[in-house]
């Protein structure tokens, strides 16, 4: 790969310029049609574009007790780790530029760290909303990390491989929404999970502990984070999709598919009541990690008997 | 059990102590009682079942007389009975009786700060309603106060509070308040939490005081309305309703019929309003965004009726002194009625929502239950307490003005969970409604006020009258002057605070918000006594300067 190839991977596609507007423009779809399903007007299409240059004009306040280093290098860390998740998962229908066996796991990591950040976050700037915020975070980290984990190997299991583009190729032949439609499920609830969506918003409820973890953040810091949870957001739609919608081909296809979970997203943050923390750990481990698990026993023996 | 034999019960229990007995009206009885057998006269009361303590008036009878007076209010069904405790100014010192009824503490806290009594065995460490930075031994309520005396004194408690971060171990303090996404009023909570349980509660109030009590003092009966009115901006209609109803008692003035007809329209156009909006509130603690901006969504439609109504959306301003300066035509009922027909499906809707949307009974079914016999120790008033099964209503209880003639049926529950009082106060607007119509079709003919003398006789009254939060105290005493001699409000929100800290510990800080909504409190409720204007100088700024720094400051 020669350097100016190099420069265009990362500051324009797939990572940089394109990852940014459509992390932008899925948040802005997201936000309107919650508002519209709730009766309000919602935001103009610009609004996000507009925050983020709100937030980077403004100044970043520290508070006095935290540690620098962390304080401003978290931002960094999540926005960079949900962006380089972005490199293999096949954005906009295209092939992912990097890709290697086993880069589901790396993946899913990578689309961890942003939460991980989160919490070392609010646990720097020990603001008691912060702290409480998260623990709420984490706590709820391990409530759907492995569930949502183990919805995704479904379909990998089935493909017979752990490589993103090759599970992405066998779905275009096989609908799997319609052989694991239990998997889809906890993928889709997970991924509201780890977005901490309505309603699993328990980690930033504003009625309890304010903002949560990033309480204590602004500007620049503040529009890293969320501008991370954006991407999060367009790389795990890309990734249930591509696995469970038969697969993508095209940005048609990728539009349409990306934008029909996202409404189904939508619809569940406007008819649920947030969960308190407890009972989302009690959902998960008591109900959403069994399921999934049966079926990932049943597609092993599925496999093991069948070949 | 009619009044007088509800009045001879209560004689009889307090006979021992009783010194001297008024009956300064029909329903009421006044009975001196001394100092050191206070206490035994509220047992025999508590332990004969007899009412519930409603409320402590302070009075200050003058530096003349040398005296201060404590009011005890118990109240059962219509009756009232006054314990009247005389104690010197220079030595103030009153027994508590929390600890037999707990809703007196801040009773007791609030005579304390703003009259200065001694209250024996009353935590005083902090304040809960007068300023961090109000110089002791000076009480505003007191006849002999003066402004010049509330120069805020610095260094005291104010700078004193601590940043409290981790406690011990794994133990948190949580401050909820003044500001906090959600309060949209100004009340401090501290909640101690372990992890993500609650283990301690308190609370502080009087961010807002305004000084009510205390400026109507210096205010003619007629300004007194407009004063009263701005107690609370969700029922205002209900405080003036009570000013005007004790006023006229006073005076011995009935306001006609239509008068009173237009009240009691006009009061349960409020509750619909208030209730649909605490509706939307507590949707909103629970993090149901939908349900808070759909109740909201319609409760437009009360707003727009009781500007049709009244020509105002929020404080009404419908009563005056002997009547109501608005009238409902025809065109207007056919309004009202169109608009009602509208809330009555949705609050039917809203009433299928709570009672069987999975994910929100998940944070409403069986939270913070209250059973009977807490409530009745909390001393809790209104849905509240209607929601743990006691029948507490003065619509029903204590009728008055026009709830006569178009009477409104009891709603209650049993369980006293978060659902049930959502389903009470639901279900109470769709009685409402039904009144609603009940007046408008037999709407009494006649004229809208009658004639208010401007001098009011002298003499005490009380009024009470049913608030959307329950049951609304108006003590109002009169020399025979052009300005009251004291008047003294009981809100309802003050006496059911008790039940949310007493059932926040041991719950998940997640509930408490709920908690918190579920009482529907009113910070503008409590917030009247007294305050000092001032800024971070320091320093007490009087009217104009307050003025003209607002100009000033928009004018930039």
């Amino acid at each position: 790969m020669n350097t100016l190839a190099s420069f265009f991977t990362i500051l324009i596609y797939p990572a940089g310029l394109t990852l940014v507007l459509l992390g932008m423009f899925y948040e802005w779809l997201d936000r309107k049609l919650v508002a519209r399903f709730q009766n309000r007007v919602g935001p103009r299409w610009f609004q996000p574009f507009a925050d983020a240059v709100k937030l980077l004009a403004k100044e970043q306040i520290r508070p006095g007790i935290v540690n620098p280093y962390l304080f401003f290098g978290l931002p960094v860390a999540a926005l960079a780790g949900a962006s380089t998740a972005a490199l293999y998962v096949p954005l906009l229908g295209f092939a992912p530029p990097s890709s290697f066996s086993g880069d589901l796991i790396v993946t899913l990591y990578l689309l961890s760290l942003p939460t991980m950040c989160v919490g070392l976050a609010g646990w720097n700037t020990t603001s008691r909303f912060s702290v409480i915020g998260a623990t709420r975070s984490l706590t709820q980290l391990f409530a759907y990390e492995a569930p949502f984990l183990l919805a995704l190997l479904g379909p990998a299991l089935v493909a017979g491989s752990w490589q993103i583009s090759e599970v992405n190729e066998f779905a275009q032949t096989h609908w799997l929404i319609l052989t694991q439609p239990v998997g889809f499920l906890v993928a889709l609830i997970g991924l509201m999970g780890k977005l901490e969506l309505p309603p699993f918003d328990a980690p930033e409820a504003e009625t309890e502990i304010v903002a949560g973890a990033l309480t204590e953040y602004s500007g620049r810091g503040l529009m890293m984070f969320k501008l991370g949870k954006s991407i999060e957001l367009v790389v795990g739609l890309t990734l249930v999709s591509a696995f469970y919608l038969g697969g993508l081909t095209g940005i048609g296809s990728f539009l349409i598919k990306s934008i029909a979970l996202l409404v189904l997203m939508a619809v569940m943050q406007t008819l649920f009541t947030r969960f308190r923390i407890d009972q989302t750990v009690g959902l998960w481990w008591r109900f959403g990690a069994i399921v999934v698990l049966m079926q990932i026993v049943a597609i092993i023996l599925w496999k093991g008997y069948m070949p | 059990m009619n009044i007088e034999q509800t009045l001879q019960t209560a004689e009889k229990i307090l006979a021992p102590w009783n010194k001297d007995t008024l009956r300064p009206e029909s329903n009421r009885m006044d009975m001196v009682v001394q100092t050191d057998e206070l206490r035994a006269a509220t047992n025999a009361l508590h332990d004969a079942h007899w009412g519930y303590l409603s409320a402590i008036t302070g009075l200050d009878l003058g530096v003349e007389s040398g005296q201060l007076e404590a009011l005890y209010h118990f109240c059962s069904g219509p009756v009232v009975v006054s314990l009247r405790v005389r104690v010197p100014r220079e030595n103030t010192y009153l027994p508590s009786i929390a600890d037999i009824l707990p809703p007196a503490t801040f009773f007791e806290r609030e005579l304390s700060e703003t009259l200065g009594f001694k209250i024996e065995g009353l935590d005083e460490s902090d304040r809960l309603f007068i300023p961090d930075d109000w110089p002791s031994d000076v009480y505003p309520l007191r006849s002999d106060f003066a402004v010049e005396q509330a120069a805020p004194v610095s260094g005291s408690r104010i700078d004193e509070i601590p940043e409290q971060g981790m406690l011990t171990g794994n133990t948190f303090v949580i401050p909820i308040g003044p500001q906090h996404p959600a309060l949209k009023e100004p009340g401090h909570f501290q909640f101690t939490v372990d992890g993500e349980i609650v283990t301690g509660a308190k609370m502080r109030l009087g961010y807002a005081h305004r000084g009510i009590e205390k400026a109507a003092e210096s205010r003619s009966w007629y300004q007194n309305l407009y004063l009263f009115e701005r107690v609370c901006g969700i029922c205002s209609h209900t405080h003036a309703m009570a000013y005007c109803m004790g006023v006229e008692k006073l005076a011995q003035v009935e306001a006609p019929p239509r008068a009173h007809a237009i009240r009691e329209l006009v009061a349960g156009l409020e509750r619909i309003h208030s209730h649909l909006l605490w509706l939307g509130v507590a949707a909103h603690e629970a993090g149901f965004d939908t349900l808070f901006m759909y109740s909201w969504r319609d409760r437009e439609t009360v707003m727009n009726l009781l500007e049709q109504v009244t020509g105002n959306r929020v404080n009404y301003s419908a009563n005056v002194l002997g009547g109501v300066k608005c009238e409902v035509g025809p065109e207007q009922a056919a309004k009202i009625k169109e608009g009602l027909d509208y809330l009555e499906t949705r609050i039917r809707h809203y009433l299928e929502v709570v009672t069987t949307d999975a994910m929100f009974l998940n944070r409403t079914r069986g939270i913070g239950t209250i059973t009977a016999a807490e409530a009745e120790k909390f001393g809790l008033l209104g849905p509240t307490a209607r929601a743990s099964g006691l029948m507490r209503d003065i619509r029903i209880e204590a009728p008055y003005g026009a709830y006569v003639r178009y009477p409104v049926s009891l709603v209650t529950r049993t369980n006293g969970d978060l659902e049930a009082r959502c389903e009470v106060r639901l279900e109470e607007l769709l009685v409402s409604c039904f009144a609603i119509r009940a007046i408008l079709d037999n709407m009494p003919e006649g004229p809208l006020t009658a004639r208010m003398p401007r001098k009011i006789p002298a003499g005490e009254t009380i009024a009470r009258v049913e608030a959307p939060r329950g049951e609304l105290l108006y003590f109002i005493k009169s020399n025979g002057g052009e300005t009251p001699a004291r008047i003294h409000v009981r809100t309802p929100s003050l006496c059911n605070w008790v039940s949310v800290l007493e059932k926040a510990v041991g719950r998940q800080l997640a509930d408490v918000p709920m908690l918190i909504a579920g009482m529907d409190p009113c910070f503008s409720c409590n917030d009247r006594v007294v305050t000092v204007l001032r800024t971070d100088k320091k320093e007490a700024w009087s009217w104009k300067q307050l003025r003209e720094y607002g100009i000033e400051y928009y004018r930039r």
